[in-house]
């Protein structure tokens, strides 16, 4: 059962009925009206206890002790009331000592949460700092990126090569979103064909030489200006070299975020180094201390279907010229083996994963 | 797992009897000890079924008492276990061949606030399915979830055995005055099981809410199942429906008879399970039985009764659970495709496969 495929379509109906206004806070206060006639249930009082707490404390507890037995019925209830009134003070007593108990340990649950704690706070201050420090260390931020792009940043001409190739997807479109623009090389591009385009970027450096080509880049991170996005107000997606930045979950949201952003049927192309070819996922993903770990074409495909993309395809670029082995053998086999072994070690260095969000279908019945 | 070796040596058993405190006619477990009481009786056992209470409508069910006059030491006595029960604690003091057949204990959580007497009945069922540890020879789990239980509790000689379904039950002719009711031109949304707070029907009908907005609007409901056990959940679920004004959506059937089951199965649109605690689930086999498609929310044993063979739902979304089931309706790929699945799930519950297993596990 293709449950992924049928995932993607239910939250694609829910997203649709929620833009549409058939499903609007009508529908959500029906799904969350609590149970009528008492308390919600204990079960899910239990995922807030501490609030459940405060309300139980004041609560009264009622015991019918009418039998509706037949014949027997009146005089069980006689016996009940009885006994009742019998064990009346002494259950007031009991009840009394318990009630101090039961407000004396909310008030010990209460002023727990929210009284400053010295030493934990100056703990949590000091992970927060080590925390920021190994995410800093992680990507090496503070090797300055320009000069890394000096030495081992791709040729302007062959990123905007891997650009052109995509350049009929993009056409007619009005705006156009780059992240990590980088240079602006894609940008440069868009203009050029007089496509409506923006791009966004997190490096101060290459924002500014972009800006002084007369593009339009704002700063900032790449979910976080996504998530700022109104529904369906961009019409197309590029993203060269970025997924290898971010990690695998936020991947996923910025496809999410892609997903809801883009106005239907508009495409989505993301590049990045194609680790099937080995001499790129052993060594080459490594010259860039940001990079954060290689995403095979399989598991990027996967990912765009289960977000609900179509027509999604895997795009191949042509393997570069340079260091080879001798394919110029004799023998018809061996020929055959250095050829695949080239292509294993010296194959294409990026690859890229394409598709489009879905075109806007009516509601079903 | 082994079959005791005080059996192996001490031969077949004289006569192979059981005991569960309550049997009552329409559910899933009494069907499960008289089906295994016929199929014992067909090996040539002696064979009684054994109660504290029979509810009206079930017939040839033992008083529980005369296990401590006749039980002899070379019987063996299969006790059923799913709420606790005084009684527990004096058969297991009897001297004979015992065997726990459990079928989990719905947690206590559940009642708490709600029903104090079931509350109260399943904690103590959950003490003493663990007392009960030491006083048995072997303890039969009717699902992999529930034998995890009990070797988690501390079993050690444990097998899992499904329950036994007697399938031929399910060839009466539908019920006509349900068939009527049914409408075709409407989804109907079908659930099977007591009204219990831990099947969660109240969450079923705040998601016909939702289908009835956004969906079909002429979508009904229809809880099949006993709701005396429950009173109180059953009344704050009337008052529910009333209050999402679903008085003519949703349908409580109460106790219904097997042409009515064979019925709702057979003409509903989709089977919708969003329990959060089911120890086997025979309503969901059912329902592939009857070709009707499933959708269920994944808890407890639901996902390994399933098996692939119904769309599972990971996490509890109504919105995205009443999608789901609109999918299954509207797609008739999709609903065919279920239900073949649910046809090949069925087979390895056939009646003669899991006989075969009760045969070999109790060492018949």
């Amino acid at each position: 059962m293709q449950v992924d495929e049928v995932l993607a379509e239910v939250r694609d109906r829910i997203r649709r009925k929620r833009e549409a206004g058939v499903y609007g806070p009508e529908v959500e206060a029906a799904l969350r009206l609590p149970l009528p006639g008492g308390r919600p249930l204990f079960v899910e009082e239990l995922g807030d206890p501490i609030s459940a707490l405060r309300e139980a404390l004041g609560e009264d507890v009622e015991y019918d002790p009418r039998s509706r037995k037949p014949f027997v019925g009146p005089f069980i209830t006689l016996a009940r009331r009885f006994v009742m009134g019998l064990l009346r003070w002494w259950l007031v007593a009991v009840r009394e000592r318990q009630e101090r108990i039961d407000r004396f340990t909310f008030r010990a649950i209460a002023d727990l949460r929210e009284r400053p704690s010295p030493g934990f706070d100056e703990r949590l201050r000091r992970l927060e700092t080590q925390w920021a420090r190994f995410r800093r260390d992680m990507v090496a931020a503070d090797l300055r990126s320009a000069h890394l792009h000096a030495r081992f940043g791709g040729e302007e001409r062959a990123i905007r090569a891997q650009s052109e190739r995509f350049l009929d997807l993009f056409r007619e479109r009005s705006r156009v979103l780059d992240l990590g623009s980088g240079r602006g090389t894609f940008l440069e591009l868009m203009r050029e064909h007089g496509i409506g385009a923006y791009g966004v970027d997190q490096d101060d450096r290459m924002i500014a030489e972009a800006r002084t080509r007369g593009l339009e880049v704002s700063p900032g991170d790449a979910a976080e200006h996504l998530r700022e996005l109104g529904d369906g107000t961009i019409d197309g997606l590029y993203a060269q070299h970025l997924a290898e930045h971010v990690l695998p979950g936020e991947l996923v949201e910025i496809l999410r975020q892609c997903r809801r952003v883009l106005a239907p049927g508009s495409p989505v192309v993301f590049v990045t180094p194609n680790p099937a070819t080995l001499s790129v996922g052993a060594h080459t993903f490594w010259t860039d201390p940001g990079h954060l770990r290689p995403i095979p074409a399989e598991l990027f495909r996967f990912l765009l279907e289960v977000e609900g993309y179509r027509d999604v395809q895997v795009v191949t670029f042509a393997a570069p010229e340079g260091r080879r082995l001798d394919e110029r053998a004799a023998d018809g086999a061996m020929r055959e083996n250095v050829r695949l072994l080239n292509e294993v070690l010296f194959g294409d260095p990026d690859y890229a994963v394409i598709g489009r969000t879905p075109f806007m279908t009516p509601v079903a019945e | 797992m082994t079959i005791p070796k005080a059996w192996r040596f001490g031969g077949p058993p004289t006569a192979v009897h059981q005991f569960h405190p309550v049997l009552s006619p329409g559910d899933a477990m009494s069907a499960h000890v008289f089906a295994l009481r016929a199929y014992l009786r067909g090996l040539g056992h002696e064979s009684h079924a054994y109660a504290v209470e029979a509810k009206p409508g079930v017939e040839d069910v033992l008083p529980y008492r005369r296990l401590f006059r006749t039980l002899r030491p070379t019987d063996m006595l299969l006790m059923h276990f799913s709420i606790g029960h005084e009684v527990f604690g004096q058969l297991a003091r009897l001297a004979a061949r015992k065997v726990l057949v459990y079928h989990n204990v719905t947690p206590p959580d559940f009642f708490t606030g709600l029903n104090d007497h079931a509350a109260l009945h399943a904690r103590l069922g959950q003490k003493q399915v663990a007392a009960l540890a030491e006083h048995v020879d072997l303890a039969i789990g009717v699902s992999e979830f529930d034998t995890n239980d009990l070797v988690e509790i501390g079993y050690r000689n444990t097998a899992t055995v499904p329950i036994l379904i007697d399938w031929t039950k399910y060839e009466v002719a539908p019920d006509d005055a349900v068939l009527a009711a049914l409408s075709r031109r409407r989804t109907r949304i079908l659930f099977v099981g007591r009204i219990s707070p831990n099947k969660r029907q109240d969450e079923l009908i705040r998601l016909l809410a939702y289908y009835r907005a956004c969906i079909d609007p002429e979508a009904q409901l229809f809880l099949v199942g006993s709701y005396r056990d429950q009173p109180q959940y059953h009344a704050r679920c009337v008052a529910l429906r009333d209050a999402l004004d679903l008085q003519h959506a949703v349908t409580f059937t109460g106790p219904v008879s097997d042409a009515e089951l064979v019925a709702y199965y057979r003409r509903a649109s989709v089977f919708l399970s969003l329990s959060e605690h089911e120890g086997f689930g025979v309503p969901l086999l059912e329902a592939m039985h009857l070709g009707l498609p499933v959708v269920a929310y994944e808890a407890a044993a639901v996902g390994e009764t399933l098996d692939g063979a119904g769309l599972r739902l990971y996490r509890k979304d109504l919105a995205e659970a009443a999608e789901t089931c609109g999918l299954v309706v509207e797609r008739a790929d999709l609903r065919g495709r279920l239900v073949a699945a649910g046809h090949r799930r069925v087979r390895d519950f056939a009646t003669e496969r899991v006989a075969e297993r009760t045969r070999e596990v109790l060492g018949l």
